[in-house]
């Protein structure tokens, strides 16, 4: 039995805003699973129907075998959830918060006691747990909302973009114990924009935009299929546009990223060498000149178009 | 979930909602003042069976009941744009437990403005309904903060924002206003007779407002709890709908 299973998953809002447009999900238990997207993508939106937050309007889904509409109750019994804007009391205390949880999920006073102890211990909230909320930072707040998910072990774990705007410090302390929950049996569904999230945490990704899953795979496949790698260079001076009618000989160009101009180098490595001799005959200093293996960008940009990451404002456009 | 979980989940509910700010513990008590220092006079006046503070004080009980039901609706609201409830949601306790956690809050929590204005309301010589009518006025205060937190409450899910909050505190408002809460039913003419006479919170105020005004007796109460029992029953229904509406 999959522990998450969509068919057609749609989200239509007041409005004609088709958020989720017919998603097809077969997570396997023990398996973590991210959502790759950018803002807006739908992402969010998913995990309400999933988690029995929000009704759908289209298609099916069952989360650790029980249906999302008809079975809600049993799904809420088999999940943990940590939501995108972790909504917590500024004035309880982290031990507080966790003892109502564990009381909103029927453990007794005294479990909920040893519960609380052990999570906090879990997520390295002990010297915190008595403070009041408000005087927490963002990666601690992020970490006592996933130890608040966890109080009744739940099968499945839906974490909703648990890492945006945390340091990487925080970042990766996350990660550890979404690993060592997972590697506990867990099954875990995450959301996130950050490609390296996707890339390391997950066993394989799912990448949505505007509503649509574009690709789904393990990130090594996903890359795979990609191919070549591409160039990235930066210029001493604002000369893109000239830089990219040089380069254009040498491979596909792609959007700029960053103000850096960027094309496909079919023949890898071999191929960097006559491109730095363009340029300099050309006349154009070049500052950073780096070779990048394919991304889950990349993957992106094929299926979408688009890069994941927004472009900063100031640099060059595409065309 | 058992019931003795739902039970402890419903306090730690109500237990939290405690946490908050105690808003509008004052309000009633500075409204009863200002208005028995402005309308004093009408003790003097035909129609009116008791010295005008005994008359009133019931009458501001109530309403800071409404408020503090209201509120409930008003937190609530912010809850829901925060995110806050969703985590409730989401947590297997049953939707009439998580209910049950909101609208109760407000039951205990209007006694307390009530038990300040009463404290300030026998300082300034309103006379002492006995222990029956004083019992009778909680119960009521009581009542008609949870009939409030249940209309709040109806709101929040609905509208989903806090902008909805005049609603909220004009439907009591209205509910109370439309009584022989500020006079006898004698003294009111026209459409506010006709209102007054049939709308059920009339009977409820004169519950409350017996042992200030004479004694206690079973024909002035039961008409008040039976109301006081419908109103609960229609507006706990529609709450609990909008409970099962707003999540799946
Ligand atoms: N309640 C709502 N009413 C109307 N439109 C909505 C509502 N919730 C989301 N949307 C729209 O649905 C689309 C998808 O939103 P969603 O929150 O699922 O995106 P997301 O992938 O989670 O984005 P982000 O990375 O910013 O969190 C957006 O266009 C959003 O504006
Ligand atoms: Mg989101």
């Amino acid at each position: 039995m999959p522990a998450i299973e969509a068919n057609g998953l749609e989200r239509t809002f007041e409005g004609g805003i088709h958020a989720v447009a017919g998603v097809d999900l077969d997570v396997a238990e023990k398996e973590i699973y991210a959502f790759l997207g950018p803002n807006g993508a739908g992402k969010t939106t998913t995990v309400r129907m999933l988690t029995t937050l929000l009704q759908p309007t289209g298609g099916s889904a069952r989360v650790a075998g029980f249906d999302v509409v008809a079975e809600a109750a049993n799904v809420r019994r088999s999940i943990g959830v940590a939501l995108q804007e972790a909504a917590l009391d500024p004035l309880m205390t982290g031990r507080e918060l966790i003892r109502l949880q564990a009381t909103l999920h029927g453990l007794s006073r005294q479990a909920g006691r040893e519960k609380a102890d052990s999570l906090l211990e879990r997520v390295d909230l002990v010297d915190a747990a008595d403070r009041q909320v408000g005087t927490y930072s963002g990666g601690m707040r992020r970490r006592l909302d996933l130890a608040s998910a966890l109080v009744h072990e739940p099968k499945v774990l839906f974490l909703d973009e648990p890492t945006t705007g945390l340091d990487p410090v925080s970042r990766r302390t996350i990660w550890e114990e979404v690993e060592q929950l997972n590697r506990e049996g867990t099954t875990v569904f995450l959301t996130t924009q950050y490609l390296e999230e996707a890339d390391q945490l997950a066993d394989r990704v799912g990448i949505i935009d505007f509503g649509r899953i574009v690709a789904e795979d393990t990130p090594g496949r996903l890359k795979a299929g990609i191919g070549h790698p591409h160039l990235e260079i930066r210029l001493v001076e604002d000369v893109a546009e000239r830089a990219r009618e040089v380069v254009a000989g040498f491979g596909k160009p792609r959007p700029s990223k960053d103000g850096a101009v960027l094309v496909e180098l079919e023949g890898g490595a071999g191929g960097v060498a006559p491109v730095v001799r363009a340029l300099d005959d050309a006349g154009l200093a070049v500052e950073s000149l780096d070779l990048v293996e394919p991304t889950l960008d990349d993957v992106f940009l094929e299926k979408t178009g688009h890069h994941l990451e927004p472009e900063e404002p100031e640099a060059g456009e595409s065309e | 979930m058992g019931w003795r979980k739902s039970m402890e989940a419903t306090w730690a509910l109500v237990r939290r909602a405690a946490n908050e700010l105690l808003r509008g513990v004052l309000a009633p008590t500075i409204f009863f003042l200002g208005l028995t220092s402005v309308f004093g006079a009408l003790d003097n006046l035909a129609g009116f069976p008791a010295p005008y503070k005994d008359w009133l004080i019931p009458v501001s009980l109530l309403q800071g009941a409404g408020f503090t039901g209201a509120a409930t609706g008003v937190n609530l609201a912010r809850d829901i744009e925060q995110g806050w409830f969703d985590r409730l949601l989401v947590s297997p306790a049953p939707r009439p437990v998580i209910l049950a956690g909101l609208v109760l809050s407000a039951a205990l929590r209007s006694l307390i403005p009530a038990i300040f204005l009463l404290i300030v309301g026998f300082a300034i010589g309103v006379q002492w309904p006995g222990l029956d009518g004083l019992l009778i006025a909680l119960l009521v205060v009581m009542g008609m903060g949870t009939v409030a937190a249940c209309w709040g409450t109806t709101l929040a899910l609905k509208y989903r924002s806090q902008s909805a909050a005049p609603l909220m505190q004009a439907g009591m408002l209205l509910l109370v206003l439309t009584t022989t809460a500020y006079a006898p039913l004698a003294l009111l003419t026209g459409w506010l007779h006709t209102v007054a006479r049939y709308n059920p919170v009339t009977q409820v105020v004169e519950a409350a407002r017996q042992g200030f005004i004479g004694s206690v007796t079973w024909g002035n109460t039961w008409p008040g709890l039976v109301a006081l029992a419908g109103l609960l029953a229609v507006l706990s229904a529609l709450a609990l709908r909008g409970m099962h509406r707003t999540a799946i």
